[in-house]
């Protein structure tokens, strides 16, 4: 048996890695998707100030801070049995939808483009930022780029600094804003609903104008039959901030709505050996192993699967969005991993919306941002949708609120399993036997597991360049390596 | 008159990582000349093409994996970050594709970008504490920014 290693080598060691495992005949046999787990989070926290952990979880993640931002802030809440007031839950909400624009349309042009901007099999050279701001325009990147400042502004004004937020307080928010603060967010998210509706057309003109695009995105090789996990408002539409968490089958039918609190209830995890990263599944349905269909617990907590879980969009121009996408991609559920690009801007549309009704809403300056707890619970669940899927914060605290307890359940966790598969497919779909295995089939196969988008560890950043990546092919009687695909090294 | 950055970057709270952000924030309580400016940064990606527009020169403290001996000081100029615009998470954009996107879209980049990078020993374990290697090479990190931004 050969190995064949896709492995991301960051300054982070061993951050990410792929193992594909090919026999004597050339064929796929197994494939091995492993993230490392940062050590000694939860002895980190223990004995500190419950409040801390809206700042402190944020540094776990240099991609969404925000997202742990939120939840942490909404377990806060529950630890100390307070509700946040309307304008104070109005607040971070808008912050949030906010930061999915930023996030998702980053992850659009930068991640997904190269390869449906650029064409999967295209030039490495030209596969990139660069070869897509040649492509599209450097207008186009310059709004992007514009996009990403005034969204940091927005973040700033209600968080109180760019990044790493830190307004969440129990029962709240820090500040309100003023009426000329108001303003100006009305102004930004005006922008964001302009640069969403324009994505989404590039997308339309790009990806659904090209035949050989649509066919990839629907082939069997990136397909998967499974679970969708989504939170949803009290219309069983689509919420990145809170609501029920909901799951749908296969076949499209709702198998249980549920409260985030009760996660424990509904969430097992499953361990393997050669990955410290567990797979969580549905415990009603069950583990089977890495496979599909409605008896195997396995779920996606994705945009594809939001969209799946929920009924539809809560504003407008995104539900004609959704609409079409479903239409044009044979109706619900959609289980094509790569239409997750597509769902994606779906939701940008839907956060963009959003962000500018919450920023027009006439109580937006309301002062009344926070109420002041008075006792405590001692044990606190907050749940969001993370751009990467749900994101679960569970805190357990003494009578004074020194933490003695913590457990998280992250985007990327979630998919942990569906990546696996989806890895896997992909490679026995491209990988044949007697054929030579080239970048452009290993970026293919990278393909099915960057539509996740999924977050290496909490690496917050990669030096001293972009991310390097090597492929080797070894002799597994004598170790020899046979072949090997570079990239940046 | 020209304008000088000094960036430290890591996590504060992963070890050895937050050397970076250590070296920065001593710097920013002693004297330095006009002209030069210190922040530090958590995150990378295309948030480094936010940051150093406008700067004519940049030094970048930050911590490193690459095998070598921890503690060990690495400088690196821009020009030595060459390789593709590659990445494998949307938000890994290294600096060498900053600077050129940030060229390409007619911002003003600088030219002069150096990097003193730290080996680390551990990078992967929560806490507030470096190691001993790394804790002594902070002490000599910050002796040469000072000399490379003439604070002598």
């Amino acid at each position: 048996m050969k190995k064949i290693s896709v492995d991301p080598i960051t300054r982070l060691e061993g951050h990410g890695k792929i193992e594909i495992f090919v026999n004597d005949a050339g064929e796929v046999a197994n494939v091995y998707f492993q993230i490392p787990e940062l050590r000694g989070f939860e002895r980190f926290c223990v004995g500190r100030p419950v409040e801390e952990l809206a700042r402190i979880t944020t540094r776990i993640c240099g991609v969404c801070p925000e997202a742990h931002h939120m939840a942490a802030g909404k377990a806060i809440d529950a630890v100390f049995g307070v509700e946040p007031t309307p304008a104070g839950a109005r607040l971070r909400e808008l912050l949030y939808n906010a930061f999915f624009v930023t996030d998702h349309t980053t992850h659009f042009y930068i991640l997904a483009g190269p390869d449906f901007i650029m064409g999967p099999q295209s030039d490495p050279a030209t596969r990139n930022i660069l070869g897509i701001v040649h492509k599209v325009g450097l207008e186009t990147a310059g709004a992007l780029i514009n996009l990403r400042a005034e969204a940091a502004e927005l973040i700033s004004i209600i968080g109180g600094k760019q990044i790493h937020p830190v307004c969440n307080l129990p029962g709240g928010v820090s500040q309100a804003v003023t009426k000329e603060q108001q303003e100006r967010m009305i102004q930004i998210t005006t922008g964001f609903v302009e640069f969403a509706k324009f994505s989404l057309q590039l997308f339309n003109d790009i990806v659904l104008g090209n035949n050989d695009y649509v066919d990839l995105i629907k082939s069997d090789a990136f397909t998967h039959q499974t679970y969708s996990m989504g939170m949803v408002d009290e219309n069983n539409k689509v919420n990145f901030y809170d609501g029920k968490i909901r799951v749908t089958g296969p076949d499209g039918a709702e198998l249980v709505k549920f409260d985030g609190k009760d996660y424990l209830a509904e969430l097992a995890e499953h361990v393997e050996p050669y990955s410290y990263l567990v797979y969580p599944y549905l415990k009603r349905v069950g583990w089977k192993g890495f496979v599909d269909g409605k008896d195997s617990g396995v779920y996606r907590a994705s945009p594809l699967s939001r969209l799946n879980a929920a009924d539809g969009m809560a504003t407008p121009q995104a539900q004609e969005e959704y609409e079409r996408y479903f239409s044009t991609l044979g109706g619900k559920p959609v289980h094509a991993t790569l239409a997750t690009h597509w769902a994606r801007l779906v939701e940008v549309l839907y956060a963009a919306e959003r962000a500018h009704e919450l920023a027009s809403h006439p109580d937006l300056t309301d002062p009344n941002v926070r109420v002041i707890p008075t006792g405590i619970v001692g044990e606190g669940i907050g749940v969001v949708e993370a751009p990467r899927g749900t994101l679960y914060h569970h805190y357990k605290t003494d009578e004074k609120g020194m933490v003695t307890n913590v457990n998280l359940i992250v985007g990327t966790t979630n998919n942990n399993a569906a990546i696996s598969m989806s890895l896997k497919k992909a490679a026995e779909g491209l990988i044949k036997g007697g054929t030579e295995i080239s970048e452009g089939t290993l970026n293919m196969i990278e393909m099915a597991f960057r539509a996740y988008d999924p977050c290496f560890g909490c690496a917050t950043h990669t030096l001293p360049g972009d991310m390097p990546l090597q492929v080797v092919t070894r002799s597994e009687a004598t170790g020899e390596v046979i072949a090997s695909v570079k990239r940046n090294m | 008159m020209s304008s000088t950055l000094v960036l430290g970057m890591g996590n504060p709270i992963l070890s050895d990582d937050g050397v970076g952000l250590y070296v920065a924030e001593r710097l920013q309580a002693g004297p330095m000349p006009d002209g030069v400016e210190i922040q530090t940064s958590e995150v990378a990606g295309l948030r480094l093409l936010e940051l150093l527009k406008g700067y004519d020169k940049v030094v970048i403290v930050d911590a490193l994996r690459s095998g070598r001996e921890p503690g060990e000081i690495v400088r690196y100029d821009a020009a030595e970050f060459k390789g593709g615009h590659r990445y494998g998470s949307a938000h890994s954009i290294g600096l060498h594709t900053a600077l050129e996107l940030g060229r390409r879209l007619g911002m003003p980049m600088p030219d002069d970008v150096t990097v003193f990078a730290v080996e680390a020993e551990d990078v992967e374990t929560f806490g507030e504490e470096f190691s001993c290697p790394v804790a002594a090479a902070a002490e000599k990190v910050i002796d040469l920014v000072r000399a490379e931004v003439g604070a002598g």
